[in-house]
């Protein structure tokens, strides 16, 4: 028998929750929250082929601490580290101006991965955040195409960032690794993984 | 607790492509919809423009735009528009087996309100040129959303084999 309903006694005894355990497409794969020693590289791996796409989100701060400013996480699939199978574009705004570029750089494979906050002075308990998005990631007929959405506020600087990246690769994904730009992710970062299906 | 992302339905282009992307018969006992789209069409230029609309309807559309070229920002605006637009998909052109990643979501699909509609889109390209487009849109019409239909529109061009489309249906935990 499917379960339909759930109660919580901490709510008023008429209110109720519909449950239907069919419903639920999105649901957690995996997660990591970087402990005191902070870390330099976030990986996901096994990711689970019974997924239509996957969802990251992230919630995440660099060490990085001489200059003010934030910065976008780089990310690479399945130990690919050939620069050349990467290409980024952006859309940025920063509070008072909006900028657009592409990259695609020597020695750094570079897929959008959310926004870090620096550890400058002044940057205390403030994290960036992001949610990309990887449609089709287990399709063997397409690219991969990412989009993210991310920001990072610093109580009078940050910047917003819409951003698209292309994996030219037709292999499933089963491995993502994460790192930043210019430092190491602090403690509390934490980033997670979802798979929704389809 | 919200329930997420229900699969209503979902399509795949087979070989012979596809002119247009149709959903019907949505159900109503939702709170909000979710469209995932991953495209591509055949027209020959590098990107090209795919359109919504609701319920068969073409009047009724606005949007605000902010937008991304790979080299240039910029930002635009439409009313009283026959679609909403502003979603840029590779195109034949294009560099190969690349499709777009977008994600249009609308709350309150099935009130007695004008319907607000935001919509996330990225093209790609291995190139310069790439677009990315963040909208705003609005529907000036209060009937229940039913049906969707995604659209090239600019004639002898269809979606490729392997566009895949997922609409997902969200409803709001009861408290």
């Amino acid at each position: 028998m499917a379960i339909t309903k759930a109660t919580n006694a901490g709510f008023a005894s008429n209110k109720y929750n519909n449950v239907s355990a069919d419903n639920y497409y999105m649901e957690p794969i995996a997660k990591t929250l970087v402990g005191s020693g902070g870390t330099s590289t976030i990986t996901f791996s096994n990711i689970p082929q019974n997924y239509k796409h996957l969802q990251l989100r992230t919630l995440s701060k660099s060490d990085y601490s001489a200059l003010a400013g934030d910065d976008t996480n780089n990310m690479y699939f399945n130990s690919d580290t050939t620069y050349t199978n990467y290409r980024t574009h952006r859309l940025n705004g920063n509070g008072s101006s909006a900028t657009s570029n592409t990259v695609q750089s020597s020695g750094v494979q570079i897929l959008a991965a959310g926004q870090s906050t620096r550890s400058y002075t002044g940057y205390t308990s403030m994290f960036g955040c992001g949610v990309i998005d990887i449609l089709d990631y287990t399709n063997t007929n397409k690219y991969k195409t990412v989009r993210m959405l991310a920001g990072s506020d610093m109580n009078g600087a940050g910047d917003i960032a819409f951003h698209s990246s292309l994996w030219m690769n037709t292999a499933p994904i089963t491995n993502i690794v994460i790192n930043n730009s210019v430092g190491n992710f602090t403690q509390y970062s934490r980033f997670a993984l979802y798979g929704i299906r389809g | 607790m919200a329930f997420t992302y229900s699969l209503l339905a979902s399509t795949t282009v087979g070989s012979g492509g596809a002119s247009s992307i149709n959903f019907t018969n949505i159900p109503q006992n939702y709170t909000d919809l979710c469209l995932v789209i991953s495209a591509r069409v055949t027209r020959a230029v590098s990107a090209s423009v795919i359109c919504l609309t609701f319920n068969g309807s073409a009047s009724g559309y606005s949007q605000r735009n902010i937008n991304g070229n790979g080299a240039s920002a910029a930002s635009v605006s439409t009313s009283a528009t026959v679609n909403l637009t502003y979603m840029e998909v590779p195109a034949a052109n294009a560099t190969a087996s690349t499709f777009g990643n977008h994600s249009i979501y609308i709350p309150q699909y099935s009130g007695s309100s004008n319907k607000s509609i935001s919509i996330d889109s990225v093209s790609e390209n291995n190139g310069t040129t790439a677009y990315a487009n963040l909208n705003a849109g609005l529907w000036a019409n209060v009937t229940a959303i039913n049906s969707l239909s995604l659209t090239e529109p600019n004639g002898n061009s269809n979606f490729v084999q392997y566009s895949t489309a997922y609409l997902y249906g969200i409803r709001a935990g009861e408290y």
